[in-house]
């Protein structure tokens, strides 16, 4: 009794345990997919086949073929199983953001979920029979565990049963020529060929009832874009800011995608007699004037389907860009908000930053109003710090001053020392004396000091020397080790108007009465 | 051998070092260290302070002190970085550079010429520097800042006027120098919010502060505020601050001692009563030219500071009875400043008198209404007056004066400027020479004289006034136009006499010039300007004995090319020049005679029609050492 019990308890604890990783391995490395299947299997074989033997028979048709070599096609039920295959044909390379078969497959996952929901009562209900004459302390555990797992199940079920909500009416959209076309073959569609094979194995894993311990969705959606991922390299940055956008039901807006050509277009609205281009519809309308009369009435000019009374569906665009996030088959697909948004984002994420600043010569824009935005505010008021960050505005450096210690403003023309301070704070006093102590032996060696003295007070007895525009530059400072002249010798004895007498005032009263300078 | 002087050689150096202490007097010391070789050892030994006045001198000095903790080079010319790396240069040459570690405090005011460069090596020199004054240095900037952290053990700064200073320098500032404990920024008019709030941040040992004339907001005094050392702080003229400024400040800065909210056109009394109510240490309170009108509110307030001595209601009115609330509440006050407040009579004067018996310091400019009355209860209980200002206080009359004379005798500085109802035998513009030996008899401490247009005066009383008045050192004689050399020879016996200001006197020639010059040796500021016969000879003594001479004025005079040549050049310790309508000096004189001190000036006025006429070299020369030029 106790060993069985213990028995029971030790594959408790492991689908739980595999159940907690398995979302982070999934997650995180998209890892081919083979390898996820194995898991899968591996998993199924260690703890959900024993548990599920103790109460039901488990899917013996699913295991069967994921342990085929070729798992591709393996489980998927006879009405889904015609529906993909007539969605192999290759033409049919359009994504389509509702899918039937994805519906199915989450009814029937709520459907086993019920039911391990319903083996989990079962077994509650028949421990508490068994249970009573046990220690505390394992039944409690077991009781723990359990109560886990159904709250993860119940979890599940209320998530997927969100993603069940109506998603019919906008199947049938008209936006896109394309969806239009493969809506007549009963509207419904399939990935594209390219992702075929990524397809049918998000269907088999989809399908596949042992993965009840991660969301469904977010599992085929999962497997869906490793292809992309593995195709190409995502853009990191898009990525990152998966908090941003709106945070709109899956099901209650419309989706629309343009074609890259259609987004890198110039012009999108043409006159039907002339066939120029225009930005702008509001430009067309006013060109449509000079076509005729017909064309000024007030009708004629309004904003086409303004006065459309019957509530319109919100329209969210898609970018054409497969694997990017903004793809609507992305698993964490955000949509973009206008036709604008599309086209500066395909702009700035999917193409060649060909604009460049012509300040700076560094920094490249795809989008011309960047470069324009960028070009205002290049090279100015560049708030610098000692730690090498940059600040648009001053207020912002001198709140990341305050912050960190021993950070300072930098200047513009900041060649000289003082940026070093830190580093100099280390050193002690007697290092600091020799490092100037070298520049002074530096500047004796170029030219004995007091040598230089004398020979300036020479030359400056000499009253042209004097006025000779040489020593009439002071402007341009030099470094403390190349002096020009020697500036504490008197110069005045040149002026041959001076009295004498003061002229020997130095050396009269230099020593003793030097006291006369003091104060 | 029993001369006086042996006596003094049975004291220890313990015992005349504590001699030294007493004396402080510069020319008690001078006479002090001329008695012996012994005595001026122990004077170059006692020695902790060193101003320089001429740099010729400076590393002889430098090494025989060497023992000083602080040096001025406020009033030296030529202070530039060429000269400075020069000094460190020879001084290490000669293994003397002991100095730089004992220098604690530096002042480098007025040293326009100097720079980032030599600013930075001052700085890593003189490593234990604790005080630095660059005020006036108005070519700085943030380089200069930049050098200024250097000195990381800094506790004091003060750069007033260093107007090109921005946030960016004074955060350099903050940063670097951590211990900051004293920061004047006065007219440092680059410096906003930003760096104040920064400052408030990074020096928590801030204890005085000075932030008058910025353009900040109410912003900066809550940073402000969260100082909780500050003792002092000084905001004359921030316009922008306004009651709510002051209610932080009420909230903050617990320790807060002296407060100055001067010409703050935004506080209101009872922004300033705020304050008040909490701040019960409060010393000293400025608020003058603030309000019209001081509510009782805020006189009522000041009972709380028990130990205020000091206050500056400069420019408000002030009734009889409010008088009455202040001399009952704030009975330890020293200073009073009322200088154009409305309504301040004798009634008002007496009151203040009797309850403030403590006074030395009081200002009652343009208080018109006050008589004799008020004078004589002023002198009757406030016999420690130290300086009293009257300006154009008409009717005063010489009784009062007298009064003052015979119990204040402790007066230093007396302002009688414009008092024209006092009579002949009073003072001011009817100033006969009786009223100045009456000074003379009466006032032998005063040191500051100010006669602008006391036209009564003659010879006689400035030999009286010379024979009393030994310690003068400030005269204006302008507009006195009766004096002539035999009266200004007298000036001769005012040694210490250091500002001379004679504007006008056409009376004046070359030989009182001459004995002046000859006497006065101390003399630092002389004002010529419309001594028109003063001729070149006059100002060769001049350039020949007042070798001090740091400031000159001698627009209007007859001086030609060769004077002012011998003037400029001579003149060694000159920087500040004005020489405007020189009718007699040519362009060449001009050009020749600012060659001739370029190195020196720090300031030239100058007659703007000259700007095309001189070379523009000698003009980039000029700035180049930071030389201000002012034309006319």
């Amino acid at each position: 009794m106790d060993l069985k019990n213990r028995t029971v308890a030790e594959t408790w604890a492991k689908p739980s345990s595999s159940a907690k990783d398995l979302p982070k391995q999934l997650t995180p490395d998209h890892r081919s997919f083979t390898s996820f299947n194995n898991q899968q299997q591996k998993w199924e074989d260690t703890s959900l086949l024993d548990f599920n033997n103790g109460i039901q028979p488990p899917f013996p048709e699913f295991n069967q073929t994921s342990k085929a070599p070729q798992n591709h096609n393996s489980q998927i039920k006879g009405p889904d199983q015609e529906d993909m295959q007539s969605n192999e044909t290759p033409d049919s390379n359009r994504f389509q953001d509702w899918d039937p078969r994805v519906m199915l497959n989450n009814l029937s996952f709520l459907e086993d979920k019920i039911h391990q929901l319903q083996d989990l009562v079962h077994l509650i209900v028949g421990r508490r029979g068994r249970v009573l004459g046990q220690p505390d302390e394992l039944a409690t555990q077991q009781q723990q565990l359990i109560t886990t797992d159904l709250t993860s199940i119940i979890v599940q079920l209320i998530s997927t049963a969100g993603s069940l909500l109506p998603s019919v009416k906008h199947t049938l959209s008209t936006a896109n020529p394309a969806i239009g076309q493969l809506g007549q073959l009963g509207g419904v569609l399939f990935p594209p060929a390219n992702n075929l094979n990524g397809g049918v194995p998000q269907q088999n894993s989809g399908g596949s009832k042992v993965s009840d311990q991660s969301n469904q969705i977010e599992l085929t959606e999962n497997c869906g874009t490793e292809q992309n991922y593995a195709a190409e390299e995502h853009e990191a940055k898009d990525d990152d800011d998966a908090d941003e956008g709106e945070n709109l039901a899956p099901g209650s807006y419309e989706i629309l995608q343009l074609e890259k050509e259609e987004i890198l277009a110039p012009h999108t609205h043409f006159c039907m007699i002339c066939g120029k281009g225009f930005k702008r519809d509001a430009n067309l309308r006013m060109h449509m004037r000079g076509h005729g009369d017909e064309y000024k009435t007030p009708a004629a000019l309004a904003k086409p389907n303004k006065d459309s009374s019957e509530p319109m569906l919100l329209k969210r665009y898609s970018c054409p860009y497969a694997g990017c996030k903004r793809n609507k088959d992305h698993k964490k697909f955000q949509p973009l908000k206008t036709i604008l948004c599309v086209k500066n984002h395909y702009k700035r994420t999917h193409c060649d930053k060909s604009y460049t600043c012509s300040r700076c010569n560094t920094k490249k824009f795809s989008v011309i109003a960047d470069l324009k935005t960028h070009e205002k505010h290049c090279g100015k008021d560049k708030w610098l710090c000692s730690c090498g960050t940059t600040f648009s505005r001053k207020d912002k450096l001198f709140g990341h001053i305050a912050l960190f210690q021993g950070h300072t403003p930098a200047l513009p023309l900041d060649e000289t020392k003082p940026s070093s301070v830190p580093s100099d704070r280390a050193e002690n006093n007697e290092s600091k004396l020799g490092n100037i102590g070298f520049n002074f032996s530096a500047s004796a060696s170029s030219g004995n000091a007091v040598q230089n003295m004398v020979d300036v007070k020479g030359a400056v007895d000499d009253p042209t020397a004097y006025f000779s525009p040489l020593n009439f530059d002071p402007c341009n400072l030099p470094g403390f080790h190349e002096f020009p002249r020697p500036s504490l010798e008197e110069s005045d004895g040149s002026f041959s108007f001076l009295i004498p007498d003061a002229c020997n005032y130095n050396q009269k009263t230099g020593g003793e009465s030097g006291s006369n300078d003091l104060e | 051998m029993a001369s006086p002087l042996s006596n003094f050689s049975l004291l220890t150096d313990d015992l005349l070092f504590r001699i030294l202490d007493k004396i402080t007097s510069t020319s008690d010391r001078k006479n002090f260290r001329l008695v012996s070789k012994d005595f001026h050892r122990f004077d170059s030994i006692h020695r902790k302070t060193l101003k320089l006045l001429r740099l010729e001198f400076a590393n002889s000095l430098l090494h025989k002190f060497s023992q000083i903790n602080a040096l001025d080079l406020s009033t030296c010319p030529r202070i530039d970085d060429a000269t400075i790396s020069s000094i460190l240069l020879t001084s290490r040459f000669s293994n003397s550079l002991s100095w730089t570690l004992n220098i604690k405090k530096l002042v480098l005011s007025n040293a326009t010429g100097l720079r980032s460069k030599g600013l930075e090596l001052l700085m890593r020199f003189c490593i234990n520097l604790e005080a630095i004054d660059v005020s006036d240095c108005w070519e700085f900037g943030d380089l200069e800042a930049c050098a200024l952290a250097c000195g990381l053990g800094l506790r004091e700064v003060r750069m007033d006027k260093c107007v090109k200073v921005t946030d960016v320098g004074l955060a350099r500032i903050v940063v670097g120098c951590g211990k900051l404990e004293r920061l004047s920024l006065r007219w440092c008019m680059e410096i906003s919010d930003l760096g104040i709030d920064l400052l408030s941040k990074k020096c928590h040992h801030l204890r005085f502060l000075d932030i008058s004339y910025l353009k900040v907001t109410n912003r900066s005094l809550f940073s402000i505020a969260s100082l909780g050392k500050l003792k002092s702080l000084s905001m004359v003229g921030c316009s922008l601050l306004d009651d709510v400024g002051m209610k932080y400040l009420g909230r903050g800065c617990p320790l807060l001692q002296v407060l100055d909210v001067s010409r703050c056109n935004g506080i209101s009394s009872y922004g300033l009563t705020l304050v008040l109510k909490v701040h019960s240490g409060l010393q000293q309170l400025g608020a003058g030219y603030c309000f019209a009108d001081l509510s009782a509110d805020l006189i009522y307030s000041l009972k709380n500071l028990g130990s205020l001595n000091l206050i500056k209601f400069d420019g408000a009115r002030l009734s009889d009875s409010k008088f009455l609330s202040i001399s009952l509440y704030c009975k330890q006050l020293v200073e009073v400043g009322l200088s154009k407040c409305i309504g301040v009579a004798d009634e008002g004067i007496i009151q203040l008198a009797s309850g403030c018996v403590n006074l030395k310091i009081l200002d009652l400019t343009c208080c018109n209404l006050i008589t004799d009355i008020g004078i004589s209860a002023i002198a009757d209980c406030c016999t420690n007056l130290v300086s009293l200002k009257v300006e154009s206080c008409n009717l005063i009359t010489e009784k009062g004066l007298e009064r003052l004379g015979h119990s204040c005798l402790l007066i230093e500085e007396l302002d009688l400027t414009d008092c024209s109802g006092v009579d002949d035998t009073g003072l001011c513009t009817n100033v006969h020479d009786k009223g100045l030996s009456h000074i003379g008899q009466n006032f032998s401490m005063i040191c500051e004289l100010d006669l602008y247009r006391c036209e009564g005066i003659r010879d006689e009383g400035l030999a009286a006034l010379s024979g009393g008045c030994r310690k003068l050192k400030i005269l204006n004689l302008s507009y006195c136009r009766a004096i002539t050399d035999e009266g200004i020879q007298h000036l001769s016996n005012f040694e210490d006499l250091s500002v001379l200001e004679m504007r006008s006197l056409i009376n004046i020639t070359c030989s009182g010039m001459t004995i002046v010059a000859a006497g006065c040796k101390k003399l630092l500021d002389l004002d010529l300007k419309f001594c028109r016969n003063i001729d070149d000879s006059g100002f060769w003594a001049l350039a020949y004995y007042s070798r001090n001479l740091q400031q000159i004025n001698i627009s209007h005079c007859g001086i030609s090319d060769v004077g002012l040549c011998m003037v400029l050049g001579n003149l060694t310790c000159l920087q500040d020049a004005k020489l405007l309508h020189l009718t007699k000096v040519s362009v060449e004189g001009f050009e020749l005679a600012l060659r001739a001190c370029y190195m020196r000036l720090k300031k030239v006025k100058l007659l703007s029609s000259l700007r095309s006429l001189l070379s523009a070299e000698i003009l980039k020369m000029l700035q180049g050492r930071g030389c201000k030029i002012k034309w006319h």
